[in-house]
């Protein structure tokens, strides 16, 4: 399996730990939006995220629109921990051991 | 259609960004509009809740929710590129791969096809191309304009050197106005071999007019066209061949017509392959024979000043010529022509290119019908895997774009082999049709015939493949499903097939008699009567430098000497000497019958004449109708003699004996000549023009012809006339090794080179055709070859109750045969419509020459016949037990 991308990897990780709207990914991550949409695009396109629109219920007692958000799937979640491990081992070969690397729990 | 739940200033915030949005929403695909905008819009709505709920929300805040709304311009690109698919591309790229390196031979045939097909029209293109689209390599050449003088509409002829001046000096509608004589010829003696080449005399600017810059060297300076200057400027060609291309010729002396020229410049390639003339020399008006307004030798090219059309400045030369008929009576009704210079050089060839483009476009059209039907048929049998993609979620769109991927592939792959192949096509016909065209020397496959043969690649794929992709895309799921495994096909599918093979017999039935015509007509040329025997005849031209011949007995002696040591050749026959050699040249002059002068200069006849040796018409075999031939008692100081061709003859004298009759003959002075014999008629102009009136005279009598300094030896020998060639050189250089021997031919060879050109297009459009028809008969085989695959069960069943074999063969060949008479009718209402484009190009033969339909007809048939046989014997071979079995 090709690695996912620092950026993709990085917006996987933060779903998986829960964070679920585009904006909140941003926050989380501190990617610009003009790069975490298309990567949530791609993300979902691959079969690594799915997404779901909130319920109309909750948007109605909030009186706004309803937004969409992403969870992680299985072959997300799997490719995941590959590229986690992927970008560990890389670190390691280079000498360089990080402080802090996306996990997936 | 939300509750207004936000502040004033978060709602303007929410607006602002949504506005945005609405501006980059245009690139996202239809099809995800409403769910992208949605979820944008959902976000922003939060957010801007959110700085509610912040009260006191910062300026920074906000500006970091526009800043990040900015993210829509690179998300809606996404989707768009996402939309694209490159991915699936690619995929059905790779698809149409594996499909064709797992069946080779499919895909090759189908190249091949195509190949074929492309390859003939790129080779095609690129002469059309080259010869009637691509300006003339002369700088802006729409504004050069050919001039023919004439006391007539659309007469061809030349204009004098006085009457050049006088147009160039009166004029103001050309920036330049040149001219140049055409037909001469120079001996160029010295280090080499003597050797007579063609040679122009022309004014100082006929360069500069066509925009001609020298190669080397200069042009000739105004001055040089007065008085008489021996300068002379050498074609690129000739200086490569006879000076090894040595600059330090410039500057030097060569011997031109036995008199030392120094050589100023040469001229560059591209005037070679527009003009055959190796040596330029400047026009010298001051001579006595320049001043004769009625020796009219020059073609005059003029370049229009800018503005000006060539109808404004036919009107105006129109009144310089009144003005000149008024000074001048032998001008009276004399004018000028013009013609783009354009039409001039490219001549009558343009209805044959484009009958020829036609005719490669057809052969194109029945290849494509080919693949189209090969296709169609895989499609049958791929029709199972359809429907699996199908149930497993292809899309329709998916299949239709798959095959055409492949069809794409197909055809791109057969342009490359096409370009090839018409790289190849292209140096065969320039090394078969040299001098059959104009340009062909300049033909070759550029930037527009890479783009022609790219676009008719994928054009073809198109027409090729939409059949299938169509049918494809109509099918039903379910019946093709339920169809898996057992061979049957849609009627539709078949249908088409048929259509396909209707077309393409058509198609090839009107290229067919298109070919029949021009070989028809060919044939007839070819055996129309000459009026002499061509066979074990040499002929060779002679030309005697006139510095050193300077009187008619030092020609005559010449020649005599030339007879005598080439009758001691063994093996010669006969051999003679003329001036006016059949197909090597022409023109006429005046005459009238003694007593009988022209009233008015309207009411002069002419004739076309030629000085001929005593041995001339035996040599010849010309037949003597009556009287005698020339003899040794012909002398300078007998009576004027002359012999008259049987065509002369009777327009003269009808009814009456043409002999002992007298004529006046305008040879500059006037000759006098007693008519002593009449000759058959001699087609001197090829076999497709008409024998001219002729006069011979013999070349002892002053005043009788212009003199032999140049002719042509006739030699008539009786075993292989290659074998006297060399022999004639030594006799020629023994006696003076000055004099060039050229044009050294067998007759027949002059003969058979006559008709180059009609043959050239002939051999063209009967490959095509052949081609054409080779493509159709395979069609039809593989349509009816499958269609008995596809049905094999049916005739196991007919056999199986009692059909007899000759009972399914004869079904399987109506089948087919239908087909091909439905095309022969088809065709020949097309080939009624289309051979009148080539009427031009017949010789006695009209364009619903009933024999070639007839002929043609009964080919198709009988080839459609031999296509029809194998399948329909294979039907008979179907197994009633298997096909029972199988039910």
């Amino acid at each position: 399996m090709k690695p996912l991308s620092v950026s993709a990897l990085a917006v996987l990780g933060a779903i998986s730990r829960s964070v679920r709207y585009g904006f909140d990914i941003m926050d989380a991550t501190g990617l610009p939006s003009g790069t975490v949409y298309p990567v949530l695009g791609r993300l979902e396109r691959d079969g690594y995220v799915r997404s779901k629109w909130e319920s109309q219920g909750i948007a109605q007692r909030e009186k706004r629109p309803p937004r969409r958000y992403y969870e992680i799937t299985a072959a997300g979640a799997r490719a995941l921990a590959e590229s986690a491990e992927h970008y560990r081992t890389l670190g390691a070969r280079l000498g360089i051991s990080p402080r802090r690397t996306p996990t997936t729990k | 259609m939300m509750g207004d739940e936000l502040s004033r200033d978060a709602r303007a915030v929410y607006d602002r960004c949504m506005r945005i949005v609405h501006v980059a929403r245009v690139v996202v695909p239809e099809r995800r509009r409403d769910d992208w905008t949605r979820e944008w819009s959902g976000e922003l709505w939060y957010r801007a809740l959110l700085l509610d709920r912040s009260r006191g929300s910062d300026r920074h805040a906000v500006r970091r929710l526009v800043v990040r709304t900015m993210g829509v311009f690179p998300h809606a690109l996404w989707t768009l590129t996402d939309e694209m698919r490159i991915d699936p591309m690619l995929q059905d790229l790779k698809y149409a791969i594996r499909g064709i390196v797992k069946r080779p031979a499919f895909a090759a045939l189908v190249v091949a096809t195509l190949a074929l097909g492309i390859g003939a029209n790129t080779a095609m293109f690129s002469i059309v191309h080259s010869v009637l689209l691509r300006p003339l390599p002369y700088e802006r050449p729409d504004a050069l304009v050919y001039m023919y003088g004439g006391f007539k509409q659309n007469s061809q002829a030349m204009v004098s050197p006085p009457d050049y001046l006088d147009y160039r000096d009166r004029n103001s509608v050309f920036s330049s106005l040149a001219g140049r004589t055409v037909y001469g010829t120079a001996i160029i003696t010295g280090s080499d071999e003597p050797e007579r080449v063609q040679s122009s005399i022309a004014t100082a600017n006929f360069f500069s007019t066509l925009g001609v810059k020298p190669y080397r060297g200069r042009v000739f300076l105004p001055e040089e066209e007065r008085g008489d200057h021996a300068v002379a400027i050498l074609s690129y060609g000739l200086w490569q061949r006879r000076y090894a291309g040595d600059a330090r010729i410039i500057g030097t002396t060569i011997p031109i017509d036995g008199r030392p020229h120094t050589v100023i410049g040469i001229m560059p390639p591209l005037l070679d392959r527009t003009m055959d003339v190796q040596i330029w020399r400047p026009i010298p008006f001051g001579l006595d024979e320049m001043s004769v307004r009625r020796f009219h030798f020059l073609r005059l090219v003029g370049r229009l000043k800018p503005g000006v059309t060539i109808a404004q400045a036919q009107r105006h030369m129109d009144a310089i010529a009144r003005d000149l008929a008024a000074q001048y009576p032998e001008n009276e009704s004399w004018h000028l022509n013009l013609v783009p210079y354009r039409d001039v050089v490219i001549g009558g060839v343009r209805p044959v290119l484009l009958v020829l483009l036609g005719a490669v476009g057809v052969v194109l059209l029945i290849a494509c019908g080919n693949v189209a039907s090969l296709l169609l048929a895989r499609a049958s049998a791929r029709s199972g895997e359809m429907a699996v993609r199908t149930a497993l979620g292809a899309g329709r769109s998916r299949l239709v774009r798959q095959l055409l991927t492949e069809s794409l592939l197909l055809g791109v792959t057969a342009g490359i082999a096409g370009l090839v192949l018409g790289h190849y096509l292209l140096v065969a016909v320039r090394a078969v049709g040299d001098g059959m065209l104009p340009r062909l020397a300049e033909v070759e496959i550029d930037g527009t015939v890479l783009a022609f043969t790219f676009g008719v690649s994928l054009l073809t794929s198109l027409v090729f493949g939409a059949a299938p992709a169509l049918h494809a895309a109509r099918s039903d799921v379910a019946a093709m499903m339920k169809s898996l495994g057992k061979a049957s096909t849609t009627r539709s599918a078949v249908s088409t097939r048929d259509v396909l093979v209707v077309v393409q017999v058509a198609l090839s039935f009107v290229l067919l008699i298109g070919a029949g015509l021009l070989v028809r007509s060919l044939w007839r040329l070819q055996d129309v009567q000459t009026g002499f025997d061509p066979s074990r005849l040499v002929a060779a031209s002679v030309s005697l430098p006139q510095t050193k011949y300077k009187t008619r007995d030092a020609e005559v002696r010449f020649w005599d000497q030339v007879f005598e040591r080439v009758r001691a050749i063994p093996g010669v026959e006969s051999v003679a000497a003329t001036t006016l050699f059949p197909l090597r040249g022409g023109g006429d002059t005046y005459f009238y019958i003694e007593g009988q002068p022209p009233a008015t200069d309207a009411d002069r006849m002419n004739a076309t004449p030629a000085i001929a040796t005593e041995d001339y018409f035996t040599t010849m075999r010309i037949p003597l109708i009556a009287g005698r031939v020339f003899n040794a008692a012909d002398r300078s100081d007998g009576a004027g003699v002359m012999i008259v061709s049987d065509a002369l003859a009777r327009r003269l004298f009808p009814g009456a004996s043409a002999l002992g009759k007298r004529l006046v003959v305008d040879f500059g002075k006037p000759f006098v000549g007693e008519i002593v014999g009449v000759v058959g008629d001699v087609r001197i102009y090829g076999q497709a023009n008409d024998a001219p009136e002729m006069m011979y005279f013999t070349g002892r009598q002053p005043n009788a012809g212009w003199g032999m300094g140049f002719g042509n030896l006739a030699t008539r020998v009786r075993g292989d006339p290659d074998a006297i060639v060399s022999q004639l050189r030594a006799v020629v250089r023994s006696l003076d090794p000055d004099v060039p021997l050229s044009a050294i031919q067998t007759v027949e060879s002059i003969l058979y080179d006559s008709v180059a050109a009609p043959r050239f297009r002939t051999q063209l459009l009967v490959g095509f055709a052949g081609v054409a028809l080779i493509l159709a008969v395979v069609g039809l085989y593989g349509m009816l070859a499958y269609s008995v695959t596809q049905r094999s069960r049916e005739m196991g069943i007919r056999m199986a109750l009692g059909a007899r074999p000759t009972a399914v063969f004869r079904m399987v060949v109506r089948q087919g045969m239908m087909l091909v008479v439905v095309g022969i009718v088809l065709g020949v209402i097309g080939a009624i419509a289309a051979t009148r484009l080539l009427a031009a190009q017949l010789f006695a033969v009209t364009p619903r020459d009933p024999a070639v339909f007839v002929v043609v007809a009964t080919a198709l048939t009988m080839a459609g016949l031999a296509a029809c046989i194998v399948p329909a014997r294979r039907a008979t071979k179907a197994d009633p037990i298997a096909a029972l079995r199988l039910e």
